[in-house]
């Protein structure tokens, strides 16, 4: 599967090379290097599960650039077991 | 029409910018323009080889800004074409040896006297390429397509727009059609999307280019090649007329259907 996923990777490598584009503009145009989002995204995950459990796995800190404005999209994902059944389903409001 | 400066630049060396400046020249002039190109590396002189002048120049600009010569005296008139000259640089002289004033003056009293002046920039994001940015009225930045080329496209692209000498447009130097369609290759539309810029011309690979310059003659003097076409085209846009955009084949690619290859 793995080699499946490369070989398709390679035949398409143009589109790669756009994506990895992308993302090195959204950085180099905002003057923020991309391992400084990984810093932030830990300083984040320490304050934030002082207080609330979070899926720290799925936590996403990223920079989007919409028109003139760059923002931080800070993404946390809570884990809120207290509040699911024993089953697993949701609790209905 | 108002005599017009085009800065040919990019922000990764070895992308083509000489080859599309020389080539940009030659079509212009042979559009019935009176073209002046100048060599805007100093030091690094290439231009005149590559026009096939080399053995002409006497005086440089370097000698007109510090008085040894006069204007007149260090063009160099290429014959080949009705109304083509260059402007050498010196090549024992560095990027100091002309300020952005001086350029700007240099070309204000060029403008007296062509339609177009075309500028050979270095390369990258200093003094040299400011000096060479100073006078233009148009700006042209060559890509290649290719993750390096571009990310640095977008550098000097923002410095265009800084200096308000924008927007910028791109000359996509080198692609090769066949690639694209497979895939391999960044086409013009996933350039113009990441860069957000407007293309002047796609010049596509063409083994013929190397020829010429080992020869000193560029290819849109006579070529047909599909390099030549391209710089032709982009010659006629910058006088204004509205030519459609079209991507030529790569002759290497045209050679092997043909099975010459």
């Amino acid at each position: 599967m793995n080699a499946l996923k490369q070989l398709f990777k390679g035949r398409n490598s143009a589109d790669t090379a756009k994506q990895r584009l992308r993302f090195v503009l959204i950085h180099d145009r905002a003057e923020i290097p991309p391992g400084v989002l990984d810093l932030i995204k830990d300083d984040i995950i320490a304050v934030i599960s002082r207080r609330l459990p979070i899926d720290r796995s799925s936590v996403s800190v990223n920079i989007d650039v919409a028109g003139e404005e760059n923002r931080l999209l800070v993404d946390i994902p809570l884990l809120a077991e207290s509040r699911r059944r024993p089953d697993g389903a949701k609790r209905q409001l | 029409m108002h005599p017009i400066v085009v800065t040919i630049t990019s922000g990764k060396g070895g992308v083509g910018k000489t080859t599309c400046a020389a080539n940009t020249g030659c079509a212009l002039a042979l559009l019935q323009k009176k073209v002046v190109v100048i060599d805007g590396d100093i030091g690094l002189r290439n231009l005149d080889i590559v026009m096939g002048l080399e053995n002409r120049i006497v005086y440089d600009s370097v000698d007109v800004i510090e008085g040894r010569c006069r204007l007149r005296q260090a063009l160099i008139r290429d014959k080949r074409a009705p109304e083509l000259y260059l402007l050498p640089t010196a090549q024992t002289r560095d990027k100091t040896a002309i300020s952005p004033q001086q350029m700007v003056q240099l070309c204000d009293e060029l403008r007296k006297e062509f339609d177009f002046i075309i500028i050979d920039s270095p390369a990258g994001i200093e003094q040299g390429f400011h000096t060479c940015l100073a006078p233009a009225n148009r700006v042209l930045i060559v890509t290649n397509p290719e993750v390096s080329s571009v990310r640095d496209s977008d550098r000097v692209i923002g410095l265009v727009e800084s200096q308000e000498k924008g927007p910028a447009h791109l000359i996509i130097n080198r692609l090769v059609k066949s690639r694209v369609k497979r895939q391999e290759m960044l086409s013009m539309e996933d350039i113009v999307e990441v860069l957000s810029t407007e293309v002047i011309g796609v010049v596509p690979e063409d083994e013929n280019i190397l020829m010429s310059t080992n020869r000193g003659h560029p290819v849109a003097l006579n070529g047909q090649t599909p390099a030549a076409m391209a710089f032709h085209d982009i010659a006629r846009r910058l006088s204004g007329e509205d030519v459609p955009l079209q991507v030529q084949q790569s002759t290497s690619f045209i050679k092997r259907l043909f099975g010459r290859g």
